[in-house]
């Protein structure tokens, strides 16, 4: 179940979708037809509300990021296009790749390039606009070049897609902006989109990159001449491909502005409504999408404020050029404050987090006056949360691998949470435990060691590690000298990101939560042994392992504190017994059965006992003599 | 304290005590508080219509010697910009607007010493008699104390000479936060809350009709809010005299407060306001969203968290156009937003009469009578337009 909410609607014709996707049930085309011919804003708003919350605990995304369109000259003449110019037309540019670069600064994380289809450039010349980005800012991450750009590279340079995108992947491009979908609709296609590549060749490419590690985005263009039930049959079509792939990470829908363009809408805008229901149809109907973007350059900032309660999780970012859409007369201002955004997402009541571009968290802003509980993003947690409602509204979720929980609670901006134990050790000045954890007596199946050797073997070998999670690093070194005397391993960290990783340069990897999960019928590329380290520890032992502890901070508020317990223990008390139904959506993506599902779960022991806290002392004096 | 406690109490029409209230407005989500604010709305008014009117809002002066600090509008006698307009000149104005199909004429102004409480009167009388197609929406509550100051009579006498006059209801303007503390911080020569209150409460015991309006957005605390709606709720319970509460955002655009506050609240923070107004005015029969001071996205979204109307055309405005905060729209987008949102649109004079709601592709036809609009139904009739300054200036 996705969610225990029970809603009700001035609507009553919203009841029955509402079941639908509280028990994680997919909406029908029919279904998404229905909610956008509801006149209850409000109750759709609050479907997305939640399914949103599921996903993303109250977190917003931002990103500090430029767009480059290097230059406006175009082959094409699209006629929704008013960006786009001939060479030698008077408002015709081109930008270097030095004037780019000469933008760029360090605190800027993402790069974004879209730009016309310029009859002369070489492949060289895109080749090394990503690279010496790249090159300049190790730090930057590229995302660039629509379905479009690709298909045109291709021809133009009679290249195969694979290989103008291998290429590009080669000298740094990471994702794929998501522009080019308009609406997957040939009858719209050929009104008013007939230069542009269709959804199949659109799909293509992107199925390709995915399969290459190259994530991207989708948007939808609305507004012009499509209908409603051909946009939901867009969502429908990016869904199924979705299933394929796993490979698209936002869907960012674009309320069409007019502009100079000749095309006619009633206004010169879309209906505020309009944009808000689209969010909110998009959150639901795109289940296996992570998150829905309020891209507020084309939204106005007055609406994306807004659809933060309507189902979007991410609010795009500090823009720099933004060519198109300002050409047509978007009235955003060309740069939203940091500040800005970071406001009008507390006024939200959401907690702004800046990422990069996979959605890995690099700061975390809480409001003033708000505790903030991390929510763990594996599926091992979900019973923490599934009923997880606070009685206060300044406690607010967030999810944060336990690793990046532990920088922030470190910095002092989260302050709850299911610690990671050396964290928690760390940090026990400033936290009090609660009597809720994650331990196991046996195996964990989400704890695994894959490798070419057995334990005794490991020695003089390089072991790659998740960058998730410290303690189970921590118990992995345990094992290697204190249970089977293996000393002289050499350890390196693994990318966040798991498509960033290539395990085959490893003797053995470590991978946690879902990641280990995901691996569990499949396995590891070519790693013959895998060990369950709980599993290891139990038989060693004869003792559960304690992968992580609720911790609080000492110095929230009282009331906060209670809050928090009382959410967490009803929480674990309702879901006690439900466990094959709560979790699974979430176990659907890892490719587990309900039955593996509930055989996981039950394997964990929420509440902490006598038992456990020997266990931990235990694992902490062995630990402790390591150092 | 819970929000299913408080949810339970509105659903079943009850009110919300200044606790509660505080409480809802502190805890309570966007949409919590939207799906009762809808709750509430169509307690009042049933049917899916939103009403609006179509009105000019020119000022008289801008001469005023009370300097609130969050205004951008006011000059000082003496100003090289400081103007004021004969009663000739606002009847000419009047006259103009007239004949565009304005209803409904808001006018106000400064606090200017210089004018005697017949200038006031005679504008009215005038009115009256010159373009009776109009009705005078005259003078806030600042005005009318300082009629009484300049004439020597009390508040109710300046009311009954205005009432003689033809008047019969004021707008609401210059209530700010009504928080004695938060107006010595920002207009500490405008007098008290109960300054405000008393002139209102005049107004209604004599038979006016009147608004109420607050602006939020610069020093005031949540407390401060629900005090304003409590008093107000509490006046409102006495004479029935209000016709609508307007919440606004102030806009520190070219104010003497913008080195304080810098930026303008968002759109989440207006559409609390709404809803949480319509929540606990349980006793008000209108809520008003301003396309104008919010925006016209945000005005559509208001119609869903509580508002049942869309305010005025404004054919002409000027205070916030001097706080660098514009927009334009015409009859006919007003029109069109309004449907577009979800509703039918219904023309109303000031006192909420209503003279018939418009189909699909209909629009009032005082405009379409109109020699300027013969040319082209999209054009503007508003003031020329001024280039819209980005949202978050300042
Ligand atoms: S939309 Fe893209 S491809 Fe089409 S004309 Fe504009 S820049 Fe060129
Ligand atoms: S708000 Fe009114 S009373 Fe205050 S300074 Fe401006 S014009 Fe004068």
């Amino acid at each position: 179940m996705l969610s225990s909410k029970e809603l009700s609607f001035r609507d009553p014709g919203l009841m029955p979708i509402w079941n639908k996707v509280r028990n994680g049930i997919r909406l029908s085309k029919e279904d998404g037809l229905v909610l956008y011919s509801t006149h209850d804003l409000i109750g759709l708003g609050r479907m997305a509300n939640e399914v949103s919350r599921a996903k993303s605990g109250d977190t917003v995304y931002f990103v500090l990021n430029q767009k480059f369109e290097p230059t406006n000259i175009c082959v094409l003449s699209c006629k929704f296009c008013d960006f786009a110019v001939k060479k030698g037309s008077p408002e015709a540019y081109e930008q270097s790749i030095e004037e780019m670069l000469d933008i760029l600064n360090p605190d800027i994380r993402e790069v974004h390039i879209t730009m016309g289809l310029h009859p002369d450039w070489e492949w060289q010349h895109y080749v090394d606009m990503v690279r010496r980005i790249k090159e300049a800012y190790p730090l930057i991450d590229v995302k660039a070049f629509t379905a479009v750009e690709i298909v045109f590279f291709a021809k133009k340079f009679k290249k195969t897609h694979e290989e103008v995108l291998s290429e590009l992947k080669a000298v740094g491009l990471r994702t794929m902006p998501g522009g080019g979908a308009e609406v997957f609709s040939e009858r719209v296609r050929k009104l008013i989109f007939n230069q542009k590549i269709g959804a199949k060749t659109w799909f293509e490419v992107h199925r390709k990159a995915h399969k290459l590690g190259i994530q991207s985005n989708v948007t939808m263009l609305y507004g012009h001449v499509e209908t409603f039930e051909e946009r939901i049959e867009h969502m429908i079509k990016l869904r199924e491909v979705q299933d394929e792939t796993g490979g698209f990470m936002t869907f960012i829908p674009l309320a069409f502005q007019p502009g100079d363009t000749g095309i006619k809408t009633k206004n010169n805008f879309t209906s505020a409504i309009d944009d808000l229901k689209t969010i909110a149809i998009s959150r639901l109907m795109l289940d296996n999408i992570a998150h829905i973007k309020a891209y507020w350059v084309m939204l106005t900032a007055e609406v994306a404020a807004v659809a933060l309660n309507f189902g979007a999780d991410d609010m795009d970012g500090i823009v720099g050029h933004e060519r198109i859409a300002h050409d047509a007369g978007a009235t955003s201002p060309m740069q939203l404050a940091k500040e800005k955004i970071i406001s009008i997402i507390h006024e939200a009541g959401k907690v702004p987090i800046e990422r990069d571009v996979w959605y890995n968290p690099l700061h975390i802003y809480p409001a003033e006056g708000t505790s903030i509980v991390s929510k763990m993003p594996y599926l091992n947690s979900v019973p923490f949360y599934s009923n997880f409602e606070p009685e206060l509204a300044e406690i607010k979720l967030s999810p944060l691998v336990p690793r990046v929980f532990g920088q922030f609670a470190k910095e002092g901006k989260v302050d709850a949470g299911p610690m990671s134990l050396m964290d928690y050790v760390a940090s026990q000045d400033e936290f009090e435990m609660l009597d809720y954890g994650v331990a196991v007596s046996g195996k964990a199946y989400s704890v695994l060691l894959y490798s070419h050797h057995d334990w005794k073997h490991l020695s003089g070998k390089t072991i790659g590690l998740t960058a998730e999670s410290s303690t189970s690093v921590e118990l992995l070194r345990v094992l290697l000298e204190k249970k089977y005397g293996v000393t002289g391993v050499t350890f390196e960290r693994l990318h966040l990101t798991s498509g960033q990783n290539d395990y085959t340069k490893f003797d053995a990897v470590l991978l946690i939560g879902d990641e280990a999960l995901r691996r569990w019928k499949v396995g590891l590329a070519s790693f013959l042994n895998v060990y369950d380290l709980a599993e290891e520890w139990y038989e060693w032992k004869k003792m559960p392992f304690v992968f992580a502890v609720w911790a609080v901070r000492n110095s929230i508020p009282a009331a906060h504190k209670e809050a928090i317990r009382n959410a967490l223990e009803g929480s674990i008390t309702r879901s006690k017994g439900h466990y094959d139904e709560l979790g699974r959506e979430h176990a659907k993506r890892l490719g587990l059965t309900r039955e593996d599902l509930a055989m996981y779960l039950n394997a964990f022991t929420y509440r902490l006992g006598e038992q456990e806290r020997s266990a931990m002392e235990e694992f902490l004096k062995e630990q402790a003599v390591l150092a | 304290m819970q929000i299913k406690q408080i949810k339970e109490k509105v659903f079943s029409n009850q009110r919300l005590n200044r606790e509660e209230g505080l409480w809802l407005l502190q805890n309570g989500s966007l949409l919590d508080l939207a799906e009762m604010a809808e709750h509430r709305r169509y307690f009042h008014n049933l049917a899916p219509k939103v009403t609006f009117v179509i009105d000019s809002n020119p000022n008289y002066t801008n001469i005023c010697n009370i300097d609130c600090i969050f205004c951008a509008f006011y000059r000082h006698e003496g100003d090289a910009d400081a103007y004021t307009y004969t009663v000739d000149e606002m009847i000419e104005r009047f006259k103009k607007a007239e004949a565009r199909g304005v209803r409904t004429v808001l006018l106000q102004g400064g606090v200017n010493p210089a004018l005697p409480l017949e200038y006031y009167t005679e504008m009215i009388r005038r009115t009256r008699a010159e373009v009776p197609k109009i009705h005078p929406h005259f003078f806030s509550t600042s005005e009318i104390i300082g009629m009484a100051n300049v004439s020597g009579l009390s508040v109710p006498a300046v009311l009954e000479k205005l009432k003689e006059a033809g008047l019969n209801s004021i707008p609401g303007g210059g209530a700010e936060v009504l928080s004695d503390k938060v107006k010595k911080k920002i207009s500490s020569k405008k007098g008290t809350s109960e300054d405000w209150l008393s002139v209102m409460r005049e107004a209604h015991k004599l038979g006016y009709k009147t608004t109420s309006t607050m602006m939020y957005g610069h020093l005031e605390s949540d407390e401060d809010i629900v005090e304003h709606l409590d008093i107000t709720r509490a006046l409102q319970d006495e004479y029935h005299g209000f016709t609508a509460f307007i919440p606004w955002s102030f806009k520190p655009g070219n104010t003497p407060l913008e080195k304080i506050i810098h930026t303008y609240a968002s759109s989440t923070r207006y559409l609390q306001m709404i809803a949480f107004a319509r929540i606990y005015l349980d006793n008000f029969p209108h809520i008003q969203a301003s396309w104008f001071s919010e925006g016209k996205k945000t005005g559509q979204m208001a119609l869903h968290f509580g508002a049942d109307d869309f305010g005025g055309t404004l054919e002409e405005e000027n205070v916030h156009a001097s706080a660098n905060f514009v927009h334009t729209t015409t009859i006919k987008e007003m029109v069109d937003l309004i449907r577009d949102a979800g509703f039918t649109p219904v023309e109303r004079d000031t006192l909420y009469h209503t003279y018939g709601e418009f189909a699909e592709g209909e629009y009032p036809a005082s405009i379409l009578n109109s020699e300027r609009l013969h040319q082209s139904v999209d054009a503007s009739i508003i003031m020329p337009t001024i280039p819209l300054v980005a949202l978050g200036n300042g």
